[in-house]
C-alpha cells in the first residue's frame, strides 16, 4: 500500500495486513453537462469486506461505480488494482480485472434460461454448447455461495429475487473478485432482503470484495464493514465497524444537517366515504391484473397500499383515476359513479392524481410549469394563460418550489421540484376541489429534504380533510404515514391493518405472499 | 494498430444560445466551401458562380420576385410537412396532396363556371384545393390513429397513385379535365374569375400573402390555442395526454388532415395563379417534396417556415439560372443545394452534442490481459 497518501485522511486503515486492498479510485473527478457528479472523491475497498457507498441519490454514488468497474471513464484520477494501476476502457475491460457490477435494473434476456443468460456475453464459447457441461458449471458456481437457481429456468418466470440471483451468479461465473451491487435491496421484500445479505456474507468468506450502493441507512449499517458517505459528488466521510454505526450521524453526513423523516401521524377526525371501491378486477390480454379488490378511503384519512412492484399497483391507481377502464366492479368518488367515466368526469367529482412517473406522465418536460398547471384544468378554446399566471406564481412561492418563475420548464427542474409543482397542482384542485387523492411512490427518487416536504404536504393535505390513497413500494413510508395499511400481492388485497399498530414483519410477509391470515 | 484517440459526442444539457445561430451559419459556408471545391475541380470560378446564384436569386427583380413566387407554394407544403412533424406524424406524401390539390382546384375553377366574381371564386377553388387535399391523406391519418399503421408508407405510396391520377386526368382523351380543343394532351383551362393576375411584369401573384397569414395563423393556432396545447402534449409525451384525458386519435387524424390541406392547397394555389390549368409537369418539380426539406431547415419551426422557404426558394431559383445566364450546367445548383442542406442538418449534431477529441491513454494496459 503505497499509495495511502491520496487516500482521505478520515479514512481508518487499519495495517494490519490481514486484508490488502483490491481496488481502489483515486482523486475520481466526473463531469456530466452542468453537474460535477465526483469531485476529487477516494474510494478503496479490501479484499473479503463489505464496503457501502452511501448517500443521496445524485450524490454520485452510481457515478463512481460506473467508474469502477469501466463503464465510465474519469475525466480525472485513476484506479488501482492489487497495488497496479489500471486503466478500464469498457466494462469488459473491468470484468477482465475481476471487477463486476449488478446493476438496479437488471440487464437479463427474459426468455432465456438462467445459464444462457449466465454465459451470455462470455467469450471463447465453443461454437457449439455443451448445455449440460454449462449447466452443471452455473449450479456449482451458484451453489458455493448459497445462491441455488435452477440454470434451465426460464427467466421471465423468476421472481425478482431470483433474477437478482441470476446476475450475481453471472458475475460470479465471470470471475469477478469485486462485485459492485447498485441498490440492490430497492426491488426485494424484507425476507428477500435477509437471504441477500447471507450470500453477501457467504461472497466476503471466500475473499470477495462487496461495494454496496445504498442509501437505506438501516440495511446499510448491518451488512457494512465500512462506510463512505458521498454528498454532492464529495466524500463527506468515512465510518467503520459493523453494527456499530449510529444511523443519526449516517445521516448527518449524507445531508448535512439533522432531519426527521418519520412524519408525525396526526390526529384527526376521519370523516365519510370519498373513495368506494367495490368488487374491482381488472385482465388485461386475459392475465388478471386486479381480483376482486374492494376497499374504502374516507374523508381526512390516509390509505397504504404496500406491496413489490408490479402486483397490480399502477394498475389500481389508473383505474381510480379513470385511464383503464376495469373488466368488473365499480368506482365511486365522493358517491358519483366514475368507472369507465374517463379521466376529466373523475377529476369533475374532485379526484387528485400524482403518478409515479413525474417527467412524461405527471408533468410534460417541454412544458412551462405554467402550461402543466393547465394539463388537468378546463382550458378555454385559446388558452388563457393570463388569467393563471398570478396562481402559479403564488403556487411556487407557496409549494417552495425553486424556479426561475412560471415560465420555467419542467424538464429543467429537479425531481423534487417537479413533485412540488405536480402536487401543486393536483392539491389546488382543478376542474373541482381536491377531494381524493392518489399518489403513487411520491417521494421515490427524491432527495431527503423533498422527502420531508412532500410528506408534509400528504399530512397537511389530510388534515384538511382529503381522502388519500397512498401506493408505494417504500414500505416504511406506508407505515410511518398511514392510518391503514392494505398489501397488494398479485393483483389482491391479502392483508390489511391499521397503520398505527401494523408489523413490519407481517406486512413484509404479506408482501412476499406468505400471508397466513385474511383480511381482517 | 490502435487509433490513439477517439472522439467523444457527449450530450449538450443546453445548447448555448450563440450556437443556436453560429452553427447555421457556418453550415452554410461549410457548404459554399464545399461547392467551391467542385466548382474549381471542374473549371468554374466559385466566385463567379456564387455572385451569379445570389443576384439571380435574391438580387434582382426577377431573381426576387421569381423566388418569392416559388417561396409561396413551398411554404404551404413546408408548413404541412412541419405541421404533422411536430407531432412526430411523418407525412411524407405532401407531393401526392398537392396534386390532389390541382386537381381539386381545377375541377373548381372549370365546373363552376364564369359567374362569381373573383373575390369568391378565387377562395373556393383554393379551399376545394385544401380539401382535396385533405381527402388524400383521410385514409392514412384514420388507419395510423386507430391501427397505428405507418404514416410515412402509407402517404408515400399514395403519392404515387396520385401521379398516375394527374397523368390519367391528362392523357386520357376527353377527359373533363383535359382541354377539348388541342390534340396535344394539356390542361383545360379553369374560368377566368379562377385566376388572379400577378404583380406587374413579375411571376408573383397575391397568394403569396395567403400563404403568409397561413404560416402566421397556424403558429399562433399552436401557440395560444386549445388544439395547438394538445399538440404539443401528445408530441411530447403521449402518456401524459392520457393522463389528462385528452383524445391523441381525434387530434392524429385532426393534424394530418390540417397537413394534407395545406399541401392541397399549395396545388390549388398554383391553379389561381401561373398554371390556371393542371399542368402534369408538376409530377417532375417535387415541390411537395421540398416542402419537406423546407420544414427540416427550420427544424419543424412554424415560425421560421416563412425564413427557410425563401431562402430554399432563392438557392433553387439562383440555382436554376446559373444554366440561362452561364454556361455552368444546371447539375452544379442541383448539388450546391444538397450541400448546403446536408451541411445544414449535418450542424445539428453540434447543437446538440459536445464534441471533443480525446487520446486513449493505454500506456498502463500496454501488458496483454491473459
Amino acid at each position: 500500500m503505497s499509495n495511502t497518501s491520496h487516500e482521505v485522511a478520515q479514512g481508518p486503515h487499519h495495517n494490519s495486513g490481514a486484508a490488502s486492498t483490491a481496488l481502489s479510485a483515486h482523486s475520481i473527478d466526473k463531469k456530466f453537462p452542468g453537474v460535477l457528479a465526483n469531485d476529487s472523491v477516494d474510494f478503496d475497498v479490501r479484499a473479503g469486506e463489505v464496503h457501502t457507498l452511501l448517500g443521496e441519490n445524485g450524490a454520485g454514488k452510481s457515478t463512481l461505480a460506473a467508474v469502477l468497474c469501466g463503464l465510465y471513464q474519469p475525466d480525472a484520477g485513476y484506479l488501482m488494482r492489487n497495488g497496479k494501476r489500471i486503466n478500464l476502457s469498457s466494462p469488459r475491460a473491468g470484468l477482465q480485472h475481476g471487477i463486476a457490477m449488478v446493476h438496479q435494473h437488471f440487464r437479463l434476456v427474459e426468455r432465456f434460461t438462467v445459464s444462457e443468460n449466465v454465459i451470455l456475453g462470455s467469450r471463447d464459447l465453443p461454437f457449439k454448447l455443451n448445455r449440460r457441461e454449462i449447466n452443471e458449471k452455473v449450479a456449482a458456481v451458484a451453489e458455493s455461495y448459497g445462491l441455488p437457481i435452477d440454470p434451465d429456468a426460464t427467466v421471465g418466470d423468476l421472481s425478482v429475487g431470483q433474477r437478482q440471483r441470476v446476475e450475481i451468479v453471472k458475475a460470479l461465473y465471470q470471475g469477478a473478485e469485486i462485485l459492485l451491487l447498485d441498490e440492490p435491496t430497492a426491488v426485494l421484500v424484507p425476507s428477500e432482503v435477509e437471504k441477500l445479505f447471507e450470500n453477501v456474507h457467504a461472497m466476503t468468506a471466500a475473499g470477495k470484495s462487496i461495494v454496496f450502493i445504498s442509501h437505506k441507512l438501516g440495511e446499510v449499517v448491518e451488512i457494512s464493514d465500512r462506510v463512505t458517505v458521498l454528498r454532492n459528488g464529495r466524500v463527506t466521510g468515512h465510518v467503520s465497524g459493523r453494527g456499530t454505526t449510529d444511523t443519526k450521524e449516517l445521516a448527518r453526513l449524507m445531508v448535512g444537517r439533522d432531519i426527521e423523516l418519520n412524519a408525525q401521524r396526526a390526529t384527526h377526525a376521519i370523516g365519510h366515504e370519498v373513495l368506494q371501491i367495490r368488487n374491482l378486477s381488472l385482465s388485461i390480454d386475459d392475465v388478471a391484473v386486479l381480483t376482486d379488490i374492494s376497499f374504502n378511503v374516507h374523508a381526512g384519512e390516509m390509505v397504504g397500499v404496500a406491496g413489490v412492484a408490479g402486483n397490480g399497483q399502477r394498475e389500481l391507481a389508473d383505474t381510480i383515476a379513470g385511464l383503464i377502464s376495469p373488466t368488473s366492479g365499480s368506482v365511486g368518488i365522493s358517491g358519483a359513479m366514475t368507472t369507465d367515466c374517463g379521466p376529466v368526469q373523475a377529476r369533475e367529482v374532485g379526484l387528485a392524481y400524482v403518478p409515479e412517473d413525474r417527467l412524461g406522465m405527471g408533468l410534460v418536460p417541454s412544458m412551462s410549469i405554467l402550461d402543466n398547471l393547465l394539463l388537468t384544468r378546463d382550458r378555454k378554446l385559446v388558452v388563457d394563460r393570463v388569467s393563471v399566471r398570478p396562481e402559479a406564481s403564488r403556487l411556487i412561492e407557496q409549494f417552495e418550489i425553486k424556479a426561475n418563475g412560471p415560465d420555467h420548464l419542467a424538464r429543467k427542474l429537479s425531481g423534487g421540484n417537479a413533485q412540488k409543482v405536480l402536487l401543486a397542482r393536483e392539491l389546488s384542485g382543478g376542474r373541482s376541489a381536491t377531494k381524493l387523492l392518489v399518489v403513487c411512490s411520491p417521494t421515490r427518487g427524491l432527495d431527503v429534504g423533498a422527502i420531508e416536504t412532500v410528506r408534509r404536504l400528504l399530512n397537511d393535505a389530510r388534515s384538511a380533510g382529503q381522502a388519500i390513497l397512498l401506493i408505494s413500494e417504500d414500505l416504511d413510508e406506508v407505515l410511518s404515514l398511514s392510518d391503514r395499511v392494505l398489501v397488494l400481492y398479485r393483483g389482491s388485497v391479502v392483508h390489511e391493518t391499521p397503520g398505527e399498530t401494523a408489523q413490519l414483519s407481517q406486512v413484509g410477509a404479506a408482501m412476499a405472499g406468505l400471508a397466513a391470515e385474511g383480511r381482517s | 494498430m490502435r487509433i490513439p484517440f477517439r472522439v467523444v459526442f457527449e450530450q449538450r444539457g443546453e445548447t448555448p444560445r450563440r450556437l443556436s445561430f453560429l452553427v447555421p451559419l457556418a453550415s452554410v459556408f461549410a457548404a459554399l466551401f464545399f461547392g467551391a471545391l467542385f466548382l474549381l475541380a471542374t473549371g468554374y470560378s466559385p466566385i463567379g458562380t456564387y455572385t451569379n446564384m445570389f443576384r439571380d436569386g435574391f438580387a434582382s427583380f426577377n431573381g426576387i420576385t421569381d423566388t418569392l413566387a416559388l417561396s409561396t407554394v413551398l411554404i404551404c407544403t413546408g408548413i404541412s410537412a412541419a405541421f404533422a412533424f411536430q407531432m412526430n406524424l411523418y407525412n411524407i406524401g405532401g407531393e401526392g396532396q398537392l396534386y390532389l390539390g390541382l386537381i381539386g382546384g381545377a375541377w373548381a375553377g372549370i365546373a363552376l363556371g364564369d359567374h362569381l366574381p373573383t373575390l369568391i371564386m378565387v377562395p373556393v377553388v383554393l379551399l376545394c384545393g385544401a380539401l382535396a387535399g385533405a381527402a388524400w391523406i383521410f385514409v392514412p391519418a384514420f388507419v395510423r390513429s386507430r391501427l397505428g399503421t405507418s404514416e410515412i408508407v402509407s402517404t408515400l405510396l399514395l403519392t404515387y397513385i396520385a401521379a398516375s391520377l394527374i397523368k390519367h386526368v391528362i392523357y386520357t382523351p376527353g377527359s373533363f379535365f383535359r382541354n377539348p380543343n388541342t390534340s396535344f394532351p394539356q390542361g383545360r383551362m379553369v374560368a377566368d374569375s379562377a385566376s388572379l393576375e400577378s404583380f406587374g411584369s413579375s411571376r408573383l401573384y397575391p397568394t403569396f400573402f395567403v400563404a403568409l397569414i397561413i404560416a402566421g395563423a397556424l403558429y399562433w393556432v399552436v401557440k395560444r390555442t386549445e388544439f395547438g396545447y394538445r399538440i404539443n402534449v401528445i408530441s411530447d409525451s403521449p402518456r401524459a395526454a392520457h393522463y389528462a384525458g385528452i383524445n391523441a386519435r381525434r387530434t392524429t387524424v385532426w393534424v394530418m388532415l390540417i397537413s394534407g390541406a395545406l399541401s392541397g392547397l399549395a396545388g390549388a394555389m398554383l391553379i389561381v395563379g401561373p398554371y390556371g390549368k393542371i399542368e402534369p409537369s408538376i409530377i417532375t418539380l417535387g415541390y411537395g417534396y421540398a416542402g419537406i426539406v423546407v420544414a427540416a431547415l427550420a427544424r419543424n419551426n412554424l415560425g421560421l417556415i416563412i425564413v427557410s422557404g425563401i431562402l430554399f426558394s432563392g438557392l433553387r431559383v439562383g440555382g436554376n439560372n446559373l444554366q440561362v445566364t452561364t454556361d455552368t450546367p444546371i447539375h452544379i445548383g442541383v448539388m450546391l443545394q444538397g450541400a448546403i442542406l446536408l451541411f445544414a442538418l449535418g450542424g445539428e449534431a453540434f447543437r446538440r452534442y459536445h464534441i471533443h477529441v480525446v487520446r486513449t491513454h493505454d500506456a498502463s494496459s500496454k501488458k496483454a490481459p491473459a
